[in-house]
């Protein structure tokens, strides 16, 4: 069907992590009507869930507090929390979305008074924190959520917390006869920042990661470190709550890997160091063995690694090791060939960080137009067209939050051009 | 400057490299190798083997033929494909050894000298071509006995609780070899074999 211009000039953004945060407001911010869709409560992503940012050690929270006060300010945004897009479908200037509409049972009334957690007595696994934790199945996110606002856990539905929870909110702000609902939204054009997930560690067989609750993967570790994590960011065992001194850190759990993915996720090798100087930071005697094919340290982080890499409690071993299991005492244990000298090892340590790679999240939508999915599941604008869909962050490819918010912004311009100058 | 300067008489010579590529099956996977070290991590008996796979690969590559080709690693390995399994290149880690193998017996280099376990191997082989199966007490005896009248007693009596407690456990027969049926059939696979190799 030949268009005579765009009809649509409505930018919608996918995905309401850093990147997608990113791409909403440089383009709100010139004029551009934005609708961004987040399947979470709240906005933020894997970001959110970060304690700090490599190489400079400063907080997420700050970088994405300036971005929410952007959005509030800026009428031109439209935020969809608890949309989950399933399939994006038209051409340029029309695009039609669908998306699930989760129940949050709470209204924008909400002041986020607490009351409905309070009298809450389910529980469900922590979602903001991979579940290391139990949390009330009403509850706020997380303590930096935006919008600021509370959620209740579908495990209420039918229970006695139900009526308790009504009855102690004094904002009317409680509506259980919320459903699931599928909705559809027309764009103009569309920026994909869909993002990741950890590689799940229990595909990688040898790594026992089920095994031991001492082994655990990378966005576990930023959970333990974190103020608001489960540990109160004290790094310990999950297993007893001892301190972990004696820390091993796993590369390439997943990744450079034809039996898991095979690309390189760029970011676990630095991520990595800042674990280790998590664990260097908590304890004077604390000793730290980095397990690594090659560290990956690209353009200017070889100045961090070499930051970290000057410390003697902390050791490099060049191996990839070939197994990870828990031993008769309890501990976990790793195993492999040291590469530099082929001496074997088998080594027990306090906890086991396994640095899994990212996973494209759009390996679940089903793309169509005029974007592609790559074999890995990254989404990619076709290279022949000038279509109106675009992707960014890690949707597009592995990449750190500085080249996400990047690619972001880049996003934004191509998104602009698309549905058509004014 | 307190390092030596390093000599630089040695050439990188890839020959040995390129000829193993083209004549060895799985040779032309074998430059995916990262040199990650999972395939000697992961191998059973890893810590019998003098350089393991990774390290062999390397070596190939370096040019080191006389190592490689007289290197226990080749013998040693059971075929147990662990290693292949878990190559994060998926390069055929065990065909390569084998096929190594294959070469250093043709070339020479498998001869009691230099192969710590030949003298079990030629045992082994024998029983299998000789019943079509291995017999435990015979295999053992025709090894143990390779090494002179003398050591073979010696290793036969070190032995001989283990045998009768495995005679008691019902492990091991007592009697005639057991047989396949139809060796003349194994005999023509035996030679159908031997032709095919022959060939290369």
């Amino acid at each position: 069907m030949a268009q005579d211009g765009p009809q649509s000039q409505t930018i919608a953004v996918i995905g309401g992590g850093i990147a997608g945060v990113t791409a909403a407001l440089e383009a709100a911010e010139t004029g551009y009507d934005v609708i961004l869709i987040e399947k979470e409560p709240a906005l933020g992503g894997r970001v959110s869930r970060l304690n700090r940012y490599f190489p400079k050690f400063c907080h997420p929270t700050c970088g994405l507090e300036i971005n929410y006060q952007r959005i509030k300010k800026n009428p031109r945004v439209k935020v969809l929390t608890m949309h989950e897009v399933t399939a994006v479908d038209g051409e340029k200037g029309a695009y039609t979305i669908t998306a699930k509409k989760l129940p949050r049972f709470v209204n924008e009334k909400c002041t986020a008074c607490g009351e409905c957690a309070r009298v809450c007595e389910t529980e469900i696994d922590d979602p903001y924190n991979y579940g290391l934790n139990k949390v009330k199945a009403a509850r706020l996110p997380h303590e930096h959520a935006f919008p600021m606002r509370y959620v209740i856990d579908a495990a209420v539905k039918g229970s006695g917390d139900e009526a308790k929870i009504a009855e102690a909110c004094k904002y009317g702000a409680v509506d259980f006869s919320e459903e699931e609902e599928e909705v559809t939204l027309n764009a103009g054009a569309i920026i994909w920042a869909t993002g990741w997930r950890p590689y799940d560690a229990n595909r990688l067989e040898t790594y026992h990661y089920a095994d031991s609750p001492d082994i655990i993967n990378n966005v576990e570790m930023e959970r333990l470190a974190n103020h608001d994590g489960p540990t109160e960011g004290k790094v310990v065992r999950p297993s007893d709550g001892e301190p972990a001194k004696k820390v091993a850190l796993i590369q390439c759990a997943g990744s450079r890997d034809v039996n898991h993915l095979p690309y390189c996720s760029m970011i676990c090798c630095l991520a990595s160091l800042k674990h280790a100087a998590y664990v260097l930071e908590q304890y004077e005697d604390a000793e730290v063995h980095m397990y690594y094919i090659d560290i990956r340290a690209h353009d200017k982080m070889q100045t961090f690694y070499e930051r970290i890499k000057v410390d003697p409690r902390i050791k490099f071993i060049k191996s990839k090791p070939a197994e990870i299991h828990a031993g008769a005492d309890g501990r976990p244990y790793v195993k492999g060939e040291r590469t530099i000298d082929r001496e074997l090892y088998e080594e027990s340590y306090d906890l086991v960080v396994l640095a899994t790679g990212m996973e494209p999240a759009a390996r679940d939508i089903s793309t169509g137009g005029d974007v592609v999915k790559d074999e890995d599941g990254f989404v990619l604008a076709i290279e022949s067209g000038d279509g109106g869909q675009i992707s960014c962050g890690v949707a597009s490819g592995p990449f750190d939050v500085a080249l996400s918010t990047q690619s972001g912004t880049a996003a934004a311009l191509k998104a602009i051009q698309a549905v058509g100058a004014r | 400057m307190t390092a030596a300067i390093p000599e630089s008489s040695r050439t990188y010579d890839l020959s040995f490299a390129r000829w193993v590529r083209e004549n060895v099956k799985g040779g032309d996977k074998m430059n995916l190798c990262m040199q990650c070290g999972v395939c000697a991590g992961s191998c059973p008996i890893g810590g019998e083997m003098d350089n393991g796979p990774r390290k062999t690969f390397m070596m190939v590559r370096a040019g080191m033929k006389d190592e490689v080709l007289s290197s226990t690693t080749l013998w040693n390995c059971t075929s147990c494909y662990r290693c292949y399994v878990r190559c994060p290149r998926g390069i055929p880690v065990t065909s390569i050894i084998q096929g190594l193998a294959a070469v250093a017996a043709k070339e020479g280099y498998a001869d009691k000298e230099k192969v710590a376990n030949y003298y079990f191997s030629r045992a082994f082989w024998w029983s299998a071509r000789t019943f079509g199966k291995t017999d435990e007490r015979l295999v053992t005896m025709k090894y143990f006995f390779s090494f002179g009248l003398a050591e073979g007693i010696k290793r036969s009596l070190a032995n001989l609780k283990i045998a009768l407690g495995m005679i008691k456990a019902g492990r091991m027969h007592v009697g005639m070899p057991h047989t396949i049926r139809n060796k003349s059939q194994l005999k023509a696979i035996v030679a159908k074999a031997a032709e095919l190799e022959q060939k290369g």
